[in-house]
């Protein structure tokens, strides 16, 4: 078991930066999810950490040993693929045993370790079959197999769910987490899709462009982006965005969005101070919008535009001033298009962000 | 757009069908065929002897190609007259086109003999330089003997009896005219020793003497075939087979190995994508681009006495006269020359194959191999090759193929020092104008090429294969 260090590592091709002095610890035990949108280095990085592409500068180590420009094999890591890379012209047994055969384990320690990575797996009536016997999801379990087969200090796990239909992907993210819950091995885990990422990881890295924006737990990152490339990547709907601006009234301090005056939370008043009479964007999550039917005090009377009925929750499309945000209601709450509507903002979730940096203001 | 109606039977299979069976039987199974009868049928040796001097006559006996026969006498059959030839009208036969071209004018002339007796009779009309006739396109009615002292006969026939001879440059008129095609009544033996006596063409038959009492001659060709296996048996008992077919296999077995070998490591090098490796592609690539002929003649001024390996060991003063690689008391270094050319030849294509089988196997196999511990070699032993056995086998077939077929780089090289099959059925065909004997060594090659193409398949069996 194991710590993994990643220090101010730097990655090129060419003249892109794919990874862009990132640092990133690791805990021993832990599930840690790099998140981004593609192409913005999470694979690069992980690669470099399984010692597929060395990084061009930068260190990294696993368990207080650096192994920055080691081979794979030395790292005690082990690794599942994108697309699965098991091989096609070995069956599933020889497929789950060719770590334990590289290595040079005897046969009854292969057999065991086999045998045993089969069952966490359910795939030990198949292990006599050839890969191109099985279905997408059965060749999934047989990569993680091949992969916890050996015991190593670090697993890596490459998109492990994205060649899987939607049906399957929630399905082998919960057993995936047992698992990996089960195995207590430090694992870094790339992925695109969101919902895996809050779902699975202790905590979630997100990154763009090469750089980590925000390495927290996946509450943290989904309820206090740190800045709005955050909110808008995590979460379905995104975070809505509206541009406002700070104004003193009666003393106090206010954002100012069209005919609206929004009060945040106390805390942000020293920062509020500094943005006297500035534009702020006001970030606030679909379902953290109070929708009502009548007036209320501090309500805001808004038009709506497109219901959307999602079954759990009504998602409103709704104009406030110049920006149209999406709200999200209890299904129960009667609303049609073109209806009036009263919206409340609670102090306690309005993100404040500066409009040139987006990065979130106040943040940890 | 309309949707295709329910149930219409696609017929474009159908009409991919068609090329690909013309390809079939025009390029590949009719000439196939063909060859192969040529190794089992003997074309023109038996020659029948018919009752009487037309084809359809019965026949009396058949005799072999170049049995010598006597040949008891000849008689001009009349056929149409060539239409170049003017002259009288002759009696349409019906012995056919090869007949007609056989066919030749006689004249009937009369004049005064070497011993100035007046005379009457018949030479061929090539004998005679014509004069012009007296009316334009009228029959040739005078001429002059040409050339030599010449014989006249009886009758319209090689070996008719002699009536006169006469002199160069006698006048002579020309009394008729008769195109004619010669038969012989011949006397021979049969395949059982039975005397038989029979009419045949004079184009069969090659008159030797025609001195003293018995003109003799023997059957040039004969008029039909036989199926027969004599031109197998008769290979498997040249001289030149067994070192040839022994050569043949030692070339495959010293090649092949060296062959895939190196193309391995030359294809792992080319996808190691190291800098500048588009420039080994193009270096790998020469060879594929010279014809083998060439290759033979490059490496054979190599190893000739003055050539550049002698040059470059004398200036390196490792010897001091040249060593005589190339002739048949060093056979050794004549096959090392050989196996030197051939590998430098066409070890290209074999490193072309795998290369594009290492192209379809996707990097992240060997990722992952690596990531699970294998090493280099263990990458090539339980990934690489297992995955490139389709590739392999494709290779290993067409080189194979191809090394049975060795021919212009070991003719050029080892001219006849040394010999394998392809040479000795080009030698058969050439050299001794034998399109059987060429054949059947044509037809043992690609037995021996079948055969080995299906070993390959059934014992590589791919992974397709085992599935099932």
């Amino acid at each position: 078991m194991a710590e993994i260090r990643i220090e101010n590592v730097f990655k090129y091709f060419g003249k892109v930066t794919a990874v862009n002095n990132v640092s990133l610890t690791v805990h021993d035990q832990e599930f840690v999810v790099l998140l981004g949108p593609s192409g913005c280095g999470k694979t690069t990085l992980l690669r470099a950490v399984a010692g597929l592409g060395l990084p061009d500068s930068g260190r990294i180590s696993i368990g207080n040993r650096e192994v920055t420009y080691l081979p794979p094999r030395e790292r005690s890591i082990s690794m599942v693929f994108q697309n699965y890379a098991i091989f096609p012209h070995m069956t599933v047994y020889d497929n789950v045993a060719f770590g334990l055969k590289m290595r040079k384990a005897d046969k009854a320690e292969i057999d065991r370790n086999v045998r045993r990575a089969a069952e966490m797996l359910h795939i030990e009536e198949m292990l006599e079959r050839f890969p191109s016997q099985m279905s997408g999801g059965q060749r999934q379990r047989v990569a993680v197999a091949r992969a916890i087969a050996i015991k190593t200090d670090v697993l890596l796990m490459d998109e492990p769910l994205s060649n899987l239909d939607a049906l399957l992907r929630l399905e082998m993210r919960a057993e995936l987490k047992r698992l990996l819950a089960d195995l207590h091995t430090t694992t870094i885990y790339v992925t695109h899709d969101q919902i895996e990422a809050l779902s699975m990881g202790d905590r979630i890295a997100v990154m763009r462009n090469g750089e980590i924006l925000q390495c927290d737990a996946p509450t943290t990152v989904y309820d206090q982006p740190a800045n709005k490339f955050i909110g808008g990547f995590i979460g379905n709907p995104p975070m809505n965005f509206l541009l406002g601006q700070v104004q003193r009234h009666n003393g106090s301090l206010h954002v100012q969005v069209g005919d609206y005056a929004l009060k945040p939370a106390p805390i942000y008043d020293s920062e509020l101070k500094r943005y006297d009479g500035q534009q702020v964007v006001v970030g606030i999550r679909a379902e953290n919008m109070e929708a009502m039917s009548q007036p209320a005090e501090d309500a805001l009377q808004v038009r709506v535009m497109v219901v959307e009925p999602l079954g759990s929750q009504t998602l409103l499309t709704i104009k406030i001033h110049e920006d149209i945000i999406k709200l999200a209601t209890h299904p129960d709450f009667p609303a049609v298009p073109d209806q009036d509507i009263w919206v409340r903002f609670p102090a306690e979730k309005i993100r404040l962000m500066d409009p040139q940096s987006g990065k979130t203001l106040l943040s940890s | 757009m309309t949707p295709p109606r329910r149930g219409k039977t696609n017929l474009t299979p159908y009409f991919l069908l068609l090329p690909s069976t013309l390809f079939l039987i025009l390029f590949f199974a009719w000439p196939m065929f063909q060859t192969m009868v040529l190794a089992f049928r003997g074309e023109g040796v038996i020659l029948n002897l018919r009752e009487a001097p037309e084809n359809g006559a019965a026949v009396t006996g058949q005799i072999r190609q170049s049995a010598q026969v006597i040949l008891l006498g000849n008689r001009g059959i009349p056929v149409a007259a060539p239409a170049a030839v003017s002259g009288e009208e002759e009696a349409p036969s019906e012995t056919g086109e090869e007949a007609a071209s056989a066919a030749e004018p006689w004249y009937l002339i009369r004049g005064l003999d070497m011993a100035n007796q007046a005379f009457e009779g018949w030479v061929p009309a090539s004998y005679i330089r014509e004069d012009e006739p007296e009316t334009e396109g009228g029959p040739f009615t005078s001429g002059s003997v040409r050339r030599r002292d010449r014989d006249v006969r009886s009758e319209p026939g090689p070996i008719s009896p002699v009536v006169a001879q006469v002199a160069q440059d006698t006048a002579v008129e020309i009394a008729g005219q008769r195109t004619v095609e010669i038969w012989y009544e011949v006397q021979g033996q049969t395949d059982s020793g039975e005397t038989v006596t029979g009419w045949a063409p004079s184009r069969y038959l090659e008159v030797l003497s025609t001195g003293g009492e018995q003109v003799t001659g023997f059957v040039n060709r004969g008029d039909s075939g036989e199926w027969t296996l004599r031109y197998i048996e008769r290979m498997f008992a040249d001289r030149e087979f067994i070192p040839a077919l022994i050569t043949t296999l030692l070339l495959i077995v010293l090649i092949l190995p060296i062959q895939f070998l190196l193309a391995f490591i030359m294809a792992l090098l080319l996808q190691s994508r190291l800098r500048g490796n588009t420039l080994f592609l193009y270096v790998f690539s020469i060879p594929l681009a010279t014809s083998d002929l060439a290759v033979g003649i490059i490496w054979f001024s190599v190893f000739t006495q003055s050539g550049f390996l002698n040059s470059l060991l004398q200036g390196l003063g490792l010897i001091t006269s040249p060593i005589v690689y190339l002739s048949v008391e060093s056979k050794h270094f004549m096959i090392l020359a050989v196996v030197l050319a051939e590998v430098w030849r066409a070890t290209s294509i074999v490193m072309v194959i795998i290369v594009s089988g290492l192209q379809a196997v996707p990097e992240s196999y060997l990722e992952a191999a690596e990531l699970f511990g294998a090493s280099l070699w263990q990458r090539v032993r339980y990934v690489i090759l297992p995955l490139l056995k389709p590739s392999l086998q494709v290779a290993l077939i067409l080189r194979t193929i191809l090394a049975f077929q060795v021919f212009g780089v070991v003719l050029a090289i080892a001219g006849r020092g040394m010999t394998v099959l392809a040479n000795e059925a080009y030698r058969w065909y050439v050299e001794f104008r034998n399109p059987n004997m060429a054949a059947a060594y044509s037809g043992f090659i690609l037995l021996l090429s079948m055969i080995t193409a299906i070993f390959y398949l059934r014992s590589i069996r791919t992974q397709e294969e085992a599935r099932e």
